[in-house]
């Protein structure tokens, strides 16, 4: 079980990304924080644990992840130039993994610096 | 299980001098003998073995290297390129190469273990995330601790006991391997735009320490604590004219301890200003002859494109007004700075063309081969990958000569490279190149190829043409796995990281708190580069 | 001629006291930034904190980061590439034509008086943001920014720093420029890395249409993008990695739920200073992250045969 309070969190709402929020949850939410300011509040107050979206979707449809990812690999592979976009709220391990996919399908990969 | 069939051996740490030996392993190490019928034999009649390549000092992850990436795609344009393949990843090699083309390059030189020479403590988990995307070799660092504001204010205070504590927790909180000083108090000084020019000189905002202090200070703490790597030093005003008493006045103050001195090159220089530089080398290494407490390595230059890298914010910023070229610097909070500037070294331009002699001079004026290794402070004075190149300028005195003649007059009168004759042989290249860097590091499983060593090995084809010879390996083993068969990456394994956990006094964590959330910016907690980071990293406990 | 003279923000809290923010703001936007890294914060060598330091904000228009500062420049929008130029023609003391200053929508007074400050600051830093960087002149505005600040380098310390937004976009700009040397807009469609802004930049490729697919990872570029790259990503499969159902999905062919990063989402951000900050998740997600989902599709992409003629060849290794 994950804890039900953290100290030193990271918001990663904006680029301070600070480093030492205090957190309390309750279950599925995060219902107290310390130190943040109210963008960062805000933040982790509005990501909940609970199950509020279908696990995947395809073509608007409710699926599972595995026919989720069998179709995005499907769609990438046989992509001539897939495009890999966004990266800016993920985890630096995701955008590692995402460079490598983006390498394996042959694609260009950029991020929010581009705009 | 493997052997090594009929090739000519060289493992200089255990007085092996070409003979001709089979090499066995098994389970990713070096045994006595394998049998039966699931040994692979390579057969090597013919061809030279030794054991994989280790670089004491090179520049291969983290946030300045990656800063120089950001600032040079031209010449990542302009560089060789890794295509994707189901075995490798893509990358650009050139200058600074990506993570995994440094990786292959390494390895496709015959290399196996490398020294990150340059980690703030800051951005530690940065420079690990790298290493662990740069394939194949396995990798040490060491930690930035010369300009370290904690430990100059102890210092200050004459608190050394408490230094060693804050010390040995730094470097397990960097992950780390060895201590790295670069210019000491030079940077922090730099944070105020000045420098540290006399060893004798309180550092710009203390009244006692000196970068004297700091150096024996620093020397006597790694060498209480037995880290297995000395203190690695680079100089007070590396790559200034006249710098050779500064260098010189380094080494007394190490009189007594162990010490690696970096890039040796750079800090070898006479004359009063850049139209009277002249080479020193021989003062240095009749001075290091005499002194086998120290080890060095070259920090060669080749003529080419390169980019300087230092944690000397200083040195940087001249270089950036004498060049006007791009200028890149990076401050640390409480810890180091680093700059950045694109540099071609030529061999028409007459510094340059000393600046070359010199390195090549110092590896051949230091006559034990164990305590001088070959480096090119990559990539400030060249690249790694072109290592072979000075190999090639050190095995054959005739190819030498021929480059010297295409150098300016000028410069001719200023070094002492025409006049030194001495060739390398092939013990003696194992020896800088593998052998003694290991044992400088402290990596008993290194550099060597007898029974219990890692089953890293480099297997050659001979040949007259030296750079030819060591540039392409035909087999490459790490931990006993062909890596690199006819010259091609065969198979990636990942390299592993050492790191070393001295003790300390856990009670120190209540010394730093308070003062790190007055001066840093991170809580105390972040800080650290967590150990489930490192996967499968050889931790190395010292009591 | 060109740098990035730059810096943690530790360096910052413990040492400015000439802090300069152009084109940004931050009461807003980075609401801590000023308590924890720059104006308010007590540091080492500005013991007495706000007292210790002078705010300069230069900006187009008043925004609630004003009330802040000690010296406001309203520069005139459009104009800042001018500003920044002469700055450095006053830093170099060349003449400037003041009828052209005063175009700027500032006074050669002003700005002499600024040049004056920088000069005689001890430790001198300029943030500068979106105000610059996305408005007439772009990366001229920045590469400018930059120069000056490497300038003032003869005179006394000096750094510069991009207030860079979104959680972890710097993060991205690490991760890309260490795995294919480029800092974004990477095209690795001939298998190794190419980099050129302006064509392989997301803009772009998708107006232009070059793209026949798209992977959205954490960014909903159907809700920010012009009408013609939205209009192609309809078009086109396009797979959307995200913690919400957001306007991309809505026009994607699969979506697919993940953990949110940092809350439920374990791993590494890196703060604009690019200092590299661990994520420690407090919520156990029912969805998988991100991290997971692109190996489970990259892994189903790396069994099928691979895609390009020179994938099975041979690569010399040196
Ligand atoms: S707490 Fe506020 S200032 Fe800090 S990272 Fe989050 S949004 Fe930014
Ligand atoms: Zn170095």
């Amino acid at each position: 079980m994950p804890p039900t309070t953290l100290e030193n969190a990271t918001c990663t709402f904006c680029g301070c990304v600070c480093d030492n929020i205090g957190l309390e949850a309750d279950g599925d939410r995060i219902v107290k924080t310390k130190r943040a300011c109210g963008l960062g509040e805000a933040w982790f107050k509005n990501h909940t644990a609970e199950r509020l979206y279908p696990d995947a979707l395809i073509d608007g449809k409710p699926a599972s992840v595995d026919e989720a990812v069998e179709a995005a690999a499907d769609y990438l592979y046989q992509a001539n130039m897939p495009l890999v976009y966004g990266l800016s709220n993920i985890t630096c391990e995701a955008q590692r993994k995402a460079v490598a996919l983006a390498e394996l399908v042959g694609g260009v990969v950029d991020s929010h610096t581009s705009l | 299980m493997l052997r090594i069939s009929g090739g000519r051996v060289y493992d200089p740490a255990n007085g092996i001098q070409g003979e001709v030996k089979d090499i066995c392993i098994a389970d990713g190490r070096i045994v006595n003998d394998v049998q039966g019928a699931a040994v692979r034999t390579i057969p090597a009649s013919g061809m030279v073995v030794f054991p994989g390549g280790v670089d004491v000092h090179t520049h291969v992850a983290g946030a300045a290297l990656n800063f120089a990436r950001g600032m040079t795609p031209e010449n990542h344009r302009a560089a060789a390129k890794f295509i994707h393949s189901p075995l490798l990843r893509a990358g650009t090699g050139g200058i600074t190469p990506t993570t995994f083309a440094t990786g292959y390059l390494y390895a496709g030189m015959g290399y196996t273990t490398v020294n990150e020479a340059a980690v703030p403590i800051l951005s530690a988990r940065h420079t690990h995330e790298e290493l662990r995307d740069t394939p194949i070799v396995d990798k040490s660092s060491c930690v930035l601790m010369a300009n370290n504001e904690i430990l100059l204010d102890l210092f200050e205070e004459g608190e050394t006991e408490r230094a060693r504590d804050v010390l040995a927790w730094l470097i397990w909180a960097a992950k780390g391997y060895g201590v790295k000083a670069v210019n000491p108090g030079g940077v922090a000084a730099w944070k105020w735009g000045k420098d540290a020019k006399v060893l004798s000189d309180p550092v710009h905002g203390y009244g006692k320490v000196t970068p004297a202090i700091i150096i024996a200070q620093l020397a006597a703490i790694v060498d209480h604590l037995r880290l297995p790597h000395p203190l690695h030093i680079h100089c007070n005003n590396l790559g200034v004219p006249g710098n050779v008493s500064t260098t010189l006045e380094t080494m007394r103050v190490l009189e007594g301890h162990r010490a690696h001195m970096a890039h040796l090159q750079f800090h070898a220089y006479g004359g009063d200003d850049w139209t009277t530089l002249r080479s020193e080398a021989a003062a240095v290494a009749e001075y290091f002859n005499a002194h086998p407490n120290l080890t060095a390595d070259a920090g060669a230059i080749l003529f080419g494109n390169s980019v300087t890298i230092t944690a000397d914010g200083p040195w940087q910023h001249l270089l950036y007004q004498l060049t006007g070229r791009k200028w890149g610097n990076l401050d640390v909070e409480n810890e180091t700075g680093c700059g950045i500037v694109p540099y071609v070294y030529k061999g028409s331009n007459v510094v340059n063309a000393v600046q070359w002699a010199v390195g090549l001079e110092l590896l051949l004026l230091i006559d034990d081969p164990w305590r001088i290794f070959l480096t090119t402070d990559h990539p400030n004075g060249a690249c790694f990958w072109r290592y072979p190149e000075v190999i090639h300028l050190l095995m054959d005195a005739s190819f030498r000569r021929e480059c010297l003649r295409k150098l300016p007059s000028r410069a001719l009168k200023r070094i002492v490279l025409p006049d030194v004759d001495r060739e390398y042989t092939l013990s003696e290249i194992a020896t800088i190149t593998s052998a003694g860097p290991a044992r400088a590091l402290g990596m008993p499983r290194k550099g060597h190829l007898g029974p219990g060593a890692d089953a890293d090995v480099t297997i050659y084809n001979e040949s007259p043409d030296r750079g030819l010879m060591f540039r392409h390996p035909r087999y490459v083993l790490k931990g006993g796995e062909v890596v690199v068969e006819e010259g091609d990456i065969r198979k990636v394994v990942d390299g592993r990281e050492l790191i070393v956990r001295p003790a300390y006094d856990e009670n120190i964590e209540e010394y730093l708190r308070p003062l790190f959330e007055q001066y840093y910016t991170v809580a105390f907690e972040n800080y650290p580069v967590e150990q489930e980071r490192l996967e499968g990293a050889d931790i190395r406990e010292l009591g | 001629m060109g740098g990035k003279v730059t810096c943690t923000l530790g360096e910052v809290k413990n040492r400015a006291d000439l802090i300069i923010y152009w084109g940004g703001n931050p009461a807003d936007c980075h609401p801590l930034h000023f308590s924890r890294y720059t104006l308010n914060a007590k540091g080492k060598h500005v013991p007495q904190g706000r007292k210790g330091r002078t705010m300069v904000l230069v900006d187009v228009r008043e925004t609630p980061s004003v009330r802040f500062s000690d010296i406001f420049l309203q520069v005139r929008p459009g104009k800042d590439f001018e500003v920044v130029t002469t700055l450095r023609a006053l830093l170099k003391n060349r003449p400037v034509d003041e009828a052209r200053v005063a175009e700027t929508g500032l006074t050669l007074e002003q700005l002499q008086n600024l040049v004056d400050r920088m000069k005689n600051a001890r430790f001198g830093v300029l943030f500068f943001g979106m105000g610059l960087t996305m408005t007439r002149g772009k990366h001229m505005n920045s590469a400018a920014v930059l120069t000056l600040v490497a300038e003032l380098n003869a005179f006394t310390k000096f750094v510069s720093m991009p207030m860079r937004g979104h959680g972890n976009v710097t993060g991205a700009d690490v991760v890309m420029r260490w795995t294919t040397g480029f800092p974004f807009g990477v095209n690795l469609s001939r298998g190794y890395p190419r980099f050129n802004p302006g064509e392989f930049s997301t803009i772009d490729v998708l107006v232009r249409g070059d793209n026949d697919a798209a992977l959205i990872l954490g960014a909903d570029p159907g809700a920010t993008m012009p009408q013609p790259a939205i209009d192609h990503l309809a078009r086109i499969p396009t797979i959307v990695l995200d913690p919400k159902l957001t306007h991309t999905s809505r026009l994607a062919r699969v979506h697919i739920t993940t953990a949110t990063t940092g809350i439920s989402a374990p791993g590494t951000a890196y703060r604009m200073d690019e200092i590299p900050l661990p994520l420690k998740p407090i919520l156990k997600s029912p969805y998988p992250t991100d991290e997971e989902v692109i190996r489970r599709i990259y892994e189903k992409v790396k069994v099928k045969p691979a895609w390009s003629p020179a994938a099975y060849a041979k690569v010399p290794c040196a």
